[in-house]
């Protein structure tokens, strides 16, 4: 759509003046709109969907994807990415899994280890996933490996780490099962009356986490700091940011992130192998930019975010209760993803 | 100069390592997996080398689901001289060109877990087939469930003495996906009970996606679900947690669901009666055989005292086994 010259623009009528209004509207809430004209589509298909269970289940199967998401999403605004999120989750959910299996399981994986605590395992995974988010920043921050080849081998190699830890005596490769009781629960147990009137747990952790991390984006320098990386690195180098500080910390705390995600995701299934997260990042990074968050860094919000995973999550979960071919699933994800994209760049090019 | 008198001797050193049979003059096996992290192929991989001990020297590699690669590893096998190969193909139809590398080193071949075509297993005289009739682990997943709904009215749900499902697939066009799908419902049919399809999308093999699709499919048919047939016991296990977490299998609220691998978790769930049943593709033994004829190859011995009972001149099938209940503890 070209932009009218202002001289134009003073001759122009009403109508034009009211369409184009319309059309700023649309493009600025193209992808509330989408939303809407799904929900609104699978409704009429199938009325049901409207109803409170498949709304707590939407919630449910989105808190992990948003945790991820918010990872992600702080890494994308501060101009960088992250292809190492999905393996990442995975070494988690291995790592907690095999660490909190009962004591009667047939095959533990560590046969005679006493029951841990609770927190231990969980607290053991976001540490070790911490770490290596925080080894991806070094890589990028000293190194100056662009964050894309970065994460890249990363990924890589994190499944690596995960598969050898996975596959080793006295089981071998195999599925983890046998999860404790109190760790399962924390995947699928809620609070409220009964499994409609309630909030799962992992719906609270995923609510909580949102409003921390939107309250370090928004309210503390290190958000300050990585829209600003983002935005212009060299600009916010000369204006004393420490960049490469507030590189390390953002890929660490993804990598936390990641890893209390992949512990939930291992509780929430109730079981984990070393394939778990396969393609999570691009989900989530799909999400982010559904949802708003510039690939080039230095756009994007928290709230963003949440609305691009619940749209996918929708997209998953709606289509699948219509019953619609997957084929045709993976079709309209692929065009949304365009879409979107296309839609909101007009945003930030109009204002150039 | 120095230094490329060094580099040659470190060339000389890796030939010397690789040339013709072992130091300890044991025969030399090279095993390619499609991937490793496929479970069901990690317990073959386990078996091989388990057989292997004290026996042959097995070079394990991880084709990592391409088939480029795992042509470039076959090359490596071959110029490393080893007495045989034992192939499990990435894409069956690349099968040809490995028979062909293979016959022109005179390398015994023994493919296993993805079957060649016939075509090209005609070959070559040293080209040996291990594995399952793939149709079979779906007619006896069929059988489990005819088995129980024939011995339990309450299954029924409505009444209607037709079996409501929903069909959980592994990967859309995988040889094993299409033919469980298939012949389950086949083993159903040909029992004279009739079936109506609820539904049937993919989960990819995967235990968080099947959780997921089972949410949505609980809320979308709640109590008309009254068997939950899945391709692999992945899958069946996250459609249990889906169903647990609605709260079945507490107390009256049962529901019938099968899977096929009979991994350990799937036997845990056995025995808590969760799941109904699960059919065993006997990966210890398809490792056991492929071994046991890549060993006898190598060593220049008839494969037929091998001891395994070869079809067609070419074929060892290893047979499935039912699992339920009843006989897991067989299994653990």
């Amino acid at each position: 759509m070209p932009k009218p010259s202002a001289a134009v623009e003073t001759t122009a009528n009403a109508s034009l003046a009211r369409r184009k209004a319309v059309a700023d509207f649309s493009v600025k809430y193209a992808i509330y709109i989408v939303f809407m004209i799904l929900i609104v589509g699978i409704a009429i298909k199938e009325p049901t969907f409207l109803s409170l269970t498949n709304f707590r289940n939407i919630l449910s199967m989105s808190a992990t994807r948003i945790i991820i998401a918010l990872g992600v999403g702080g890494i994308l605004i501060s101009g960088g990415t992250d292809l190492s999120a999905g393996r990442q989750v995975g070494f988690a959910a291995v790592l907690s899994a095999s660490l909190l299996q009962f004591q009667e399981y047939a095959r533990r994986m560590y046969p005679n280890m006493p029951d841990l605590p609770l927190w231990l395992p969980i607290v053991g995974a976001i540490a070790a996933c911490a770490l290596f988010g925080l080894l991806n920043g070094a890589i990028i921050a000293y190194l100056k490996v662009p964050p894309f080849i970065a994460t890249l081998g990363s990924m890589v190699a994190v499944y690596g780490v995960t598969s050898i830890y996975f596959d080793r005596p006295p089981y071998g490769a195999q599925p983890i099962g046998g999860l404790r009781k109190d760790f399962t629960n924390l995947g699928s147990g809620f609070v409220g009356f009964n499994d409609v009137w309630s909030i799962p747990f992992i719906v609270i952790i995923a609510i909580v986490i949102a409003v921390a991390v939107w309250v370090l984006h928004n309210k503390t320098r290190f958000g300050k700091n990585i829209y600003a990386i983002g935005g212009n690195p060299e600009a916010a180098k000369v204006s004393g940011v420490p960049v490469n500080k507030n590189l390390l910390l953002v890929y660490a705390f993804a990598g936390a992130l990641y890893g209390l995600a992949g512990t939930l995701e291992a509780a929430r299934t109730g079981g984990a192998t070393n394939n778990y997260g396969n393609g999570y990042e691009l989900d989530a990074i799909a999400a982010c930019v559904v949802g708003g968050v510039s690939t080039s860094g230095g756009i994007g919000t928290v709230p963003g975010m949440l609305v691009g995973v619940l749209i996918f999550s929708i997209i998953n979960y709606g289509l699948t209760f219509i019953n619609m071919n997957p084929y045709w699933q993976q079709i309209i994800k692929g065009a949304i993803i365009i879409a979107a994209v296309a839609l909101d760049i007009r945003k930030y090019l109009a204002k150039r | 100069m120095k230094r490329l008198l060094f580099a040659l001797l470190i060339v000389a050193v890796l030939f010397a390592g690789c040339s013709g049979k072992a130091a300890s003059g044991k025969p030399k096996i090279g095993a390619a997996i499609y991937k490793f992290d496929d479970t069901f192929m990690s317990y073959v991989r386990n078996s091989i080398t388990e057989n292997a001990k004290d026996k042959a020297e097995v070079e394990v590699v991880d084709s990592q689901n391409a088939q480029p690669t795992q042509n470039d590893q076959v090359d490596a096998f071959l110029s490393k001289k080893m007495n045989a190969i034992a192939i499990n193909p990435v894409d069956r139809t690349a099968a040809a060109s490995i028979i062909e590398k293979a016959k022109a080193k005179k390398t015994p071949v023994v493919f296993f877990n993805r079957e060649p075509l016939a075509e090209d297993m005609g070959k070559w005289d040293k080209v040996y087939y291990v594995g399952a009739k793939a149709e079979q682990s779906g007619t006896m997943q069929g059988q489990i469930v005819v088995d129980y709904w024939k011995a339990n009215a309450a299954a029924d749900k409505n009444k209607d003495g037709k079996i409501q499902y929903i069909m959980l697939k592994g990967e859309p066009g995988h040889q094993d996906a299409e033919l469980r799908t298939q012949f389950s419902i086949k083993a159903v049919t040909d029992a004279g009970i009739a079936v109506d399809k609820l539904a049937e999308d993919t989960a990819m093999w995967d235990r968080p996606k099947a959780f997921d699709k089972m949410k949505a499919y609980l809320a979308a048919y709640k109590d008309k679900i009254e068997v939950v047939f899945c391709n692999n016991d992945d899958m069946a296990l996250g459609a249990i947690e889906a169903l647990k977490a609605e709260g079945y299998f507490a107390g009256k609220k049962q529901i019938v669901v099968v899977g096929v691998d009979a991994t350990a978790p799937a036997l845990q769930a056995l025995e808590e009666g969760t799941l109904l049943g699960t059919v065993l593709n006997d990966a210890k033994n398809q490792g056991k055989a492929t071994f046991d004829l890549a060993y006898a190859l190598a060593k220049g011995e008839d494969v037929a005292k091998a001891g395994w009972e070869i079809t067609d001149g070419k074929y060892v099938w290893v047979p499935y086994q039912m699992v339920t209940k009843d006989n897991y503890k067989n299994f653990k």
